[in-house]
């Protein structure tokens, strides 16, 4: 029970601080929101005039984008320490959490709940769903709510492991920056898109390197069945939910392992 | 003229010493553009015309808008860092244009983005993809022109944004926001082809469409002779215009600025 009330007291901490500046944190929250629109403006437009994308309509879209988003809406309240985490090696910081009595990455993952991107993704994402969930003919039945949910709680899990992964390379590599923007944020921009639509080995890093594939194509082609699955083994999309937890408990096996050749940056 | 072009080489150079951040750069650039041309690669499907414009043609796009407008960015807190610190200061004191100054270092690490990044990328695009040549070797030099105007419809308007530094707390939001407009709007992530009409007709009427569209339509031979010529008047007269507003935001909060201590 100590674990919880540290971990809302840390949560609290986080909204205050950020509502030191009501306005400010509002515009950034609201920048945010707008940043992470423009691509499904761009979509939305787009199908306008296309009308679908290898048999994805408009409302499918956003339901595809709407579990990257809620997902990421998580990752960055929980996560958000572990995504510069080699600055955080390098300026020592790491060393004060050391000598704390709570596990390590227990104290990373509620240090700095980073409220302002949570929002402007959260919002969006319930938008889409709120928008699409309804046309996308799903039966929202227990089965399906709890797909849903196992799914959204896989994605998460899977972006916070490969968020560890990342982190425990910084105990072997002074810069770790570069590998993490190579395999995260520019995989990142793939997923959105059904992976269909691009080259094979694209798809096979979405699936089996980074596997975004997992956060939100197929879960949403569990719900939607869309013809494009035919390529992919059916089996994947039952996979979806615990994905994210075996990557998250490999990424911790490998954060433990890790955390013992740890040496100070000295200073 | 020569401090400036002084200021832009030291810039360039700086960039060139981290050689990791050049192939960052690239890759960045590179699947920016990959990404979208999967998409209207799948949403043109069989199709090869839809409204008389082809997918060749929407890759060029591509390549040329989105490719630059990765190149041409720059910091845009640059103005807001150095009124927090009060190093602004410093700079009225130095015997060099400060706007001036913060042009050219831009234009030097736009330049170097341009050189390392955007070329890269747009070779090794055009080894995966097909994307047209100028319509003639006059039309390529024009849109160079045209480009390089583009650049300053572009930084002017970010320098309006920054001159609300003077008077807001933080301007990323807000930066952050104009940047969302400007990529739809300019045709770096929707080809100005395909907007909707009543969009289209609006946009017109805004400097957006002089950034990246106005340089592409000449490349591809969608203007020729005197609409070039119009055409760049055109951004000649936006340009004229951001400078004058700039430049009345820039005056104003000079004289609003209080800087504490010392």
């Amino acid at each position: 029970m100590g674990e919880l009330r540290i971990a809302l007291q840390s949560l609290k901490m986080s909204i205050h601080t950020r509502l030191q500046y009501r306005v400010d944190s509002a515009v950034a929250a609201l920048a945010v929101f707008i940043r992470e629109s423009a691509n499904i403006i761009v979509i939305y437009l787009a199908l306008l005039k296309f009308d679908r994308i290898n048999e994805w309509n408009v409302n499918e879209m956003l339901f595809l984008f709407s579990l990257l988003f809620l997902t990421y809406a998580f990752v960055v309240s929980l996560f958000a320490d572990l995504r510069y985490f080699s600055d955080t090696i390098r300026e020592g910081r790491f060393d004060r959490l050391m000598v704390r009595p709570r596990g390590l990455l227990f104290q990373l993952v509620l240090n700095n709940a980073d409220i302002i991107a949570s929002v402007g993704h959260g919002t969006l994402g319930i938008i889409l769903f709120l928008v699409s969930a309804g046309r996308v003919g799903i039966q929202w039945n227990t089965g399906t709510v709890l797909y849903y949910t196992g799914t959204i709680i896989g994605g998460v899990l899977m972006q916070g492991g490969m968020f560890i992964i990342f982190s425990s390379l910084s105990f072997y590599f002074v810069e770790t920056g570069s590998i993490r923007d190579i395999f995260y944020w520019n995989m990142r921009k793939f997923a959105g898109y059904p992976i269909s639509i691009y080259p094979k080995v694209i798809q096979i890093i979405m699936i089996y390197i980074v596997p975004f594939a997992f956060v939100n194509y197929f879960p949403a082609q569990y719900l939607l069945r869309k013809p494009d699955m035919a390529q992919y083994p059916e089996i994947y999309m039952y996979l979806a939910p615990f994905a994210g937890i075996m990557i998250y408990f490999l990424a911790y096996l490998f954060w433990r392992f890790s955390v013992k050749r740890y040496k100070s940056t000295g200073n | 003229m020569r401090t400036y072009l002084e200021f832009a080489l030291k810039k360039f150079q700086n960039k060139m010493v981290y050689r990791l951040d050049f192939f960052m750069g690239m890759i960045n650039t590179l699947i920016t553009i990959a990404v979208y041309l999967c998409i209207y690669k799948a949403l043109y499907g069989n199709a090869s015309v839809i409204d008389g414009v082809t997918y060749k043609m929407v890759a060029t796009n591509f390549v040329i808008a989105l490719g630059l407008s990765q190149a041409f960015t720059f910091n845009e807190m640059f103005m807001q860092d150095k009124i927090k610190d009060g190093s602004i200061t410093n700079e009225f004191l130095k015997p060099v244009s400060f706007k001036l100054r913060m042009l050219s270092e831009n234009i030097g690490e736009g330049l170097f983005k341009v050189v390392f990044h955007f070329f890269p990328a747009l070779i090794l695009t055009c080894l995966y993809t097909d994307i047209c040549m100028p319509k003639s070797f006059a039309n390529l030099v024009f849109m160079l022109l045209s480009m390089m105007l583009g650049y300053l419809v572009l930084w002017l308007i970010s320098f309006i944004v920054q001159t609300w530094s003077f008077w807001l707390f933080s301007v990323w939001g807000i930066v952050t926001i104009k940047n969302v407009f400007i990529n739809i709007l300019s045709g770096s992530l929707l080809p100005l082809w395909f907007m909707p009409r009543p969009l289209k007709t609006m946009i017109s009427c805004t400097p957006f469409e002089s950034i990246y569209f106005t340089p592409v339509r000449i490349y591809l031979g969608q203007l020729s002779g005197m609409d070039i010529f119009k055409a760049m008047m055109i951004q000649c007269g936006w340009i004229l215009v951001l400078y004058l507003t700039g430049n009345i935001f820039w005056k104003q909060g000079v004289k609003k600025l209080v800087v504490q201590g010392g």
